[in-house]
């Protein structure tokens, strides 16, 4: 046993005395590919609802509250999962998403918000998160779906067709501005800008 | 002798049938008069049901509508779904609040929501007025079922302004 | 995007004001009419005709037409505020289908059970009507004719009602929808206090710490009671609420432990908490020692459904002694709500235990301040009566009560549950003041005021209004007249028993209504009535407190009030009709007059004059019997409850006040009964009196968790709740017709959870059916809005008159109060 071991280990970091470069190059983009695939396939993984409900805290709570919402439930059916809205989609931004995510695993297993209490307590300071992610990105994963250039204003009522074709056609505000809690119950908005 | 027979069968057929007719025709006479006062269940029988309409939609044109008298409370002229009232937050005033107004265009609530039980005027809307939603109700794309036939004040004044002229 | 919205909005305003006014120039000099001769409105109040929060509202009539109402500033009740509904009073009297001529069943131009409606006059219909009664009597007694009248009657009406029926005709046969709705509440008064009605007042509204609703949505039912909630919650941080319900609906919105059990499972909790409080050793002994018994109660009292019924074949004490109780001590009640244990509790009722306790601490804390509400959670239950016994329970053993803010409170549904239906008695079993028609005291003492013979009131309880409609189906009860309610409507398991009890041929139906109802449209003659101020009247609210008003505008041509009814057929009936002579023999002087005369125009009730009627007052039942019959009719009522707790003030006054409550002693009103200093009635040096007991002590009640009489089984999968809505007033028979409220609510729909519809392959919209062992009923899946119920429970409003949900529900009754479980039944639901 130990022998089989260490004939693995010599081979593992003695120079290559068999395979062409060329073999080593090709396996390598191969054993990337499916090393790459694997991850991604992975990361995919965790990018949809039923793993995001597979977490309690997220069935009972934000995902329970999503049921009732039109982001669930609506006319057409195009329906928002919970990664649409709070994955970005450009790599970078979504590793950067996932390995802030951890520390919700780590939340999942050490029970920081188990119960519904928990939760509540500590719902301003979530939001707050995705508020300022959104207003960072302006509202990158609102747009992805509601893109502006493709909004018909005689097609929306009047009241929300004068804010788009102003404060939002002008800048001055993004989508999350106004449209907080548009799929989740609101936390305390005491000292929330526009509440 | 068939035709005698055809004859028989023909008439004792009507004799059967048509008391029957005569019952049905009663009954239906019956139903119809006696259920037409049922004016909110549109002269359904008691024992019947009539097939539910489909919910209506919420009516979303942002469009005041007129008051029936000044004191009554402006019905919500624009979809009010996913707005939270409750220990939180209250949706309506981020949109209708003193200092949201000139943003948003709403109508500002009225004076008399910043008096508390004693008629004094607090600095903010008073929390007896928290819950919109006592007063105000938005409307659905629904028909009444039976007209009402309240006068506006302002119509009985009309006819009196008329008269006086003509005097 | 060329336009804003400012300029939007007013181009259509232009638009559609010019379209529907169609004129161009005004005839007078100005836009605004200015003269005060035209504007001027004439303000009166009176209390709304909704809810038993009683609001005061003031009234402005144009014309000899009702044309605004807003609330009435003055009132202590509302302080100027009223729900949507109070804000639409203006249209109540309005629709268009009022009736305004009696329509009574024909062929041929004569009466026929099978034939069709047809406008008769008042005379003929009282002819017709008289003749049914008397051969009811002839036929089979007194105990062959009944009333079902209302929580909505005003208190003179209910008054003359109780005195037609019990003295007049000799039956118990009257009983309120008032039994529909608090009934239990008033079976647990009487059980834990012997005496009716709440000690406490609205007052703790502003004086509580915490408040609990305890099956009761009173953002929805009593709005203005919840303004005032919602005040204090939100203007005092340290004030915290409680709500139980079995779904989550709108008062969850201000709570701080929102807490949805399973139902009947409120019973446990109730224990959980005494148990807590005991455990936890925080029982005010002082209190107890001096101011409470402790009794054990009996079990197994079954469903009050038919008696052959499973259920009550198997109940081992459904029967007289259901309501019977041993006493026990301190440590036998200990002992006995000892196996409510956190753990017990929270895996029967499905609530977490963190809110168990949570909510028990509101209670055991010396320091809080708590006030309990109900409404109908409580009251609509197969054990009602012992809920109510058992919240007593936890206020008696912290002393919680009768002090601002600490307080136990039933609230009431209906105008006057408590003036009417409850103080003056119109039920089945009872008399003025809450005396009862088994106590021979209490008969002798109503008779004496009524200047009757001895003997003119039977002893025996009649038919309550569960029963009232088993009896009509069952052809024992003849001649019944339906006065200001919609039970076909309202009553549970229509199809088995109400419908064909209308219908059944042996029987003579009358309703009484302003507007063509699901009742008078199973009805045989069917009267106009005048309504809310087309008559003078007095209702009383949930606090005590007993409110006037004035006739403000004449009715519909055609159409009478109650009160006129009730008296005017009376004049059909001579005393030998409907006595017998050995009655007849004790009084002879009554032999040859009416019941008029007898019950109203020679007795205490016709002694004050048409002079007392300020001119310029509408009074259209006075000036046509010639006295100042509400006058008579409430100050004859008044003497059963002076000097004996139930005091009231003279009559005229309630005209310049906007209301007191009783007992009115020296003037003066009384805000929280049984408290010395507070109470006159408590005795000096007692501290706390509890003298409708004759010991002076309350009972605190030693009673069980037991089942509901039907839950969800495997064919039958889902829980029924059923309830009202903030904008309907009931059966919506008002308030459907006021185009606003009509719009914001039209039909009922189902509340299910989102899982549940799609367990079922439903959506929201969905075309449904509602089925139970005892029938059907279509409406649409509601997947969201204002209810949001647990997996395995739905929640319908009952308002719509389209869809009669009472097709399915269970007529089972808490056996003590006879009040049907509305809540708790078990359907199923497929799509159509």
């Amino acid at each position: 046993m130990k022998n089989i071991l260490l004939i693995g280990w010599r081979t593992l970091t003695r120079p290559s005395g068999y395979y062409s470069l060329g073999a080593l190059v090709i396996g390598g983009f191969i054993a990337g590919i499916i090393f790459w695939g694997g991850f991604n396939t992975a990361l995919e993984v965790t990018n949809t609802e039923k793993f995001c409900i597979s977490c309690h805290e997220m069935e009972n709570n934000v995902y329970e509250e999503l049921k009732t919402t039109i982001h669930f439930t609506n006319r057409s059916g195009v329906r928002a999962t919970c990664p649409d809205c709070h994955v970005p989609h450009n790599w970078t931004d979504k590793i950067a998403r996932k390995m802030k995510a951890s520390k919700e695993v780590w939340g999942a297993i050490f029970g920081t918000i188990n119960t519904r209490e928990k939760f509540l307590v500590q719902r301003k300071r979530l939001a707050q998160h995705e508020w300022e992610r959104l207003k960072a990105n302006d509202s990158l994963e609102c747009r992805n779906c509601h893109n502006f250039d493709y909004m018909d204003f005689t097609e929306q009522s009047e009241r929300a067709a004068y804010q788009h074709s102003t404060a939002l056609a002008s800048g001055e505000k993004t989508c999350i501005d106004c449209h907080k809690g548009i799929a989740h119950e609101l936390p305390d908005m005491k000292g929330v800008e526009g509440w | 002798m068939k035709k005698i027979n055809l004859a028989v069968i023909a008439s004792l057929l009507m004799l059967a049938i048509a008391p029957m007719m005569f019952s049905l025709n009663a009954s239906a006479a019956d139903k119809n008069t006696v259920n037409s006062l049922a004016t909110l269940r549109d002269s359904t029988p008691i024992d019947r049901q009539k097939e539910p309409n489909s919910i209506p939609k919420v009516v979303n044109k942002d469009i005041k509508q007129g008051r029936n008298y000044p004191m009554q409370p402006p019905v919500i002229p624009h979809t009010t779904r996913s707005y939270e009232v409750n220990l939180n937050n209250n949706k309506c005033m981020s949109c209708h609040s003193r200092h949201r107004t000139e943003k948003s265009q709403a109508p500002m609530v009225s004076v008399t929501h910043y008096m508390d039980r004693d008629g004094n005027f607090l600095a903010d809307v008073s929390p007896r007025r928290y819950f919109c939603n006592q007063c105000h109700i938005t409307q659905l794309d629904a028909e009444p079922l039976v007209e009402n036939t309240f006068t506006d004040m302002h119509s009985l004044m009309k006819e009196k302004t008329a008269t006086t002229e003509q005097h | 995007m060329t336009i804003n919205r400012r300029e939007f909005i007013k181009a259509n305003a232009i638009a559609a004001a010019a379209a529907v006014a169609g004129v161009s120039v005004p005839a007078i000099a100005s836009n605004l009419i200015t003269s005060s001769d035209i504007t001027k409105l004439k303000w009166d109040k009176a209390p709304c005709r909704f809810c038993g929060t009683g609001c005061s509202v003031n009234v402005g009539v144009m014309d000899g037409k009702v044309v605004a109402t807003h609330g009435d500033i003055k009132s202590p009740v509302n302080k100027g505020l009223n729900c949507v509904k109070g804000y639409f009073l203006s249209k109540i009297m309005y629709g268009k289908d009022r009736l305004t001529t009696p329509l009574l069943r024909m062929t041929n131009g004569k009466y026929d059970k099978a034939g069709e409606f047809a406008p008769v006059s008042w005379d003929k219909a009282f002819d017709v009507m008289a003749e049914k009664a008397k051969d009811a009597l002839k036929k089979d007694g007194p105990e062959a004719l009944g009333m079902f009248g209302s929580g909505q009657w005003t208190v003179q009406e209910g008054y003359a009602a109780v005195k037609l029926m019990k003295a007049g005709f000799r039956t118990n046969n009257i009983d309120p929808n008032a039994r529909h709705c608090m009934a239990s509440a008033v079976g647990g008064f009487m059980r834990t206090f012997g005496i009716d009605e709440p000690m406490g007042c609205y007052d703790d509204l502003e004086a509580a710490d915490a408040f609990v609703l305890w099956g009761s949505n009173m953002a929805e039912m009593h709005p203005i009671l919840w303004t005032r909630l919602t005040d204090r919650r939100l203007s005092a941080p340290h004030v915290k609420v409680a709500v139980l319900s079995t779904f989550e609906h709108r008062s969850f919105d201000l709570a701080d432990n929102g807490i949805v059990f399973t139902p009947q499972t409120d019973l446990a909790i109730l224990n959980y908490i005494a148990n807590y409080i005991i455990q936890t050793d925080r029982v005010n002994t002082d209190f107890v020692n001096k101011h409470t018994n402790f009794r054990l109660g009996e079990t197994d009292i079954g469903y009050g459904l038919r008696p052959e019924h499973e259920l009550e074949q198997r109940a081992k004490n459904n029967g007289e002694t259901s309501g019977s109780s041993t006493p026990i001590n301190f440590d036998e009640y200990a002992k006995f709500v000892s196996t409510y244990t956190l753990e017990y509790t929270a895996k029967l009722s499905g609530v977490p235990e963190h809110k168990l306790k949570a909510l028990a601490e509101l209670y055991a804390d010396p320091k809080i301040k708590v006030t309990s509400f109900w409404t109908m959670g409580f009251n609509q239950h197969t054990r009602g009566v012992w809920a109510n016994n058992l919240c007593y329970n936890i206020h008696l053993l912290t002393g919680k009560i009768s002090e601002p803010g600490n307080s136990p409170f039933s609230l009431t549904g209906q105008p006057s549950a408590c003036g009417t239906a409850r103080e003056v008695g119109t039920f089945s079993h009872r008399l003025p003041a809450d005396m009862v028609v088994k106590n021979p005291k209490h008969r002798a003492i109503a008779e004496k005021i009524w200047q009757l013979p001895e003997g003119t009131v039977p002893p025996k309880p009649g038919y309550h209004a569960v029963l009232q409609n088993r009896m009509l189906k069952d052809g024992k009860l003849n001649f019944y007249w339906v006065q200001c309610n919609n039970n076909m409507q309202a009553a549970a398991n229509i199809n088995e028993e109400a419908y064909p009890g209308y219908r059944n041929p042996k029987n003579f139906i009358v309703v009484s209504d302003p507007y063509p109802t699901v009742t008078a449209q199973a009805a045989d003659l069917i009267l106009p009535t005048a309504m809310w101020v087309e008559k003078e009247g007095v209702y009383g609210n949930a606090e005590r407190r007993t409110q006037s008003w004035y006739q403000m505008v004449e009715a519909p041509n055609g159409a009478k009030s109650d009160l006129w009814q009730l008296v005017e057929f009376s004049k059909r009936f001579n005393v030998e009709d409907v006595w017998p002579e050995e009655l007849i023999a004790k009084k002879p002087d009554v032999r040859g007059k009416t019941l008029f005369d007898v019950l109203y125009k020679d007795s205490a009730v016709g002694r004050f004059s048409l002079d007392e009627i300020p001119e310029d007052r509408l009074n259209h039942e006075s000036r046509d019997f010639g006295f100042y019959i509400q006058k008579g009719l409430f100050e004859e009522y008044a003497t059963f409850g002076r000097g004996h707790a139930h005091d009231l003030a003279p009559y005229d006054r309630y005209h310049q006040e906007r209301g007191l409550r009783w007992p009115v002693v020296n003037g003066k009103e009384t805000k929280w009964r049984f408290k010395e200093g507070s109470d006159p009635y408590a005795k000096p040096g007692s501290g706390w009196d509890f003298y409708g007991k004759p010991d002076g002590r309350a009972v605190i009640f030693a009673l069980p968790y037991e089942p509901a009489a039907e839950s969800p089984d495997e064919e039958y999968d889902l829980w029924l709740s059923t309830g009202r809505v903030l904008e309907h007033w009931h059966s919506g028979s008002m308030t459907q017709r006021v185009p606003e409220l009509y719009k914001s609510m039209p039909d009922a729909l189902v509340y299910m959870h989102p899982d549940d519809a799609k367990k079922r392959g439903m959506r929201r919209g969905d075309l449904v059916k509602l089925i139970s062992r005892r029938g059907e009923v279509q409406t649409r899946v509601e997947t969201r809005g204002r209810n949001k119920p647990p997996i395995g429970l739905v929640f319908m409003p009952w308002f719509d008159a389209s869809r009669l949900l009472n097709k399915v529900t269970l007529d089972a009754t808490d056996p003590l109060s006879k009040q049907t479980d509305y809540k708790k039944c078990a359907i199923k639901i497929v799509k159509v």
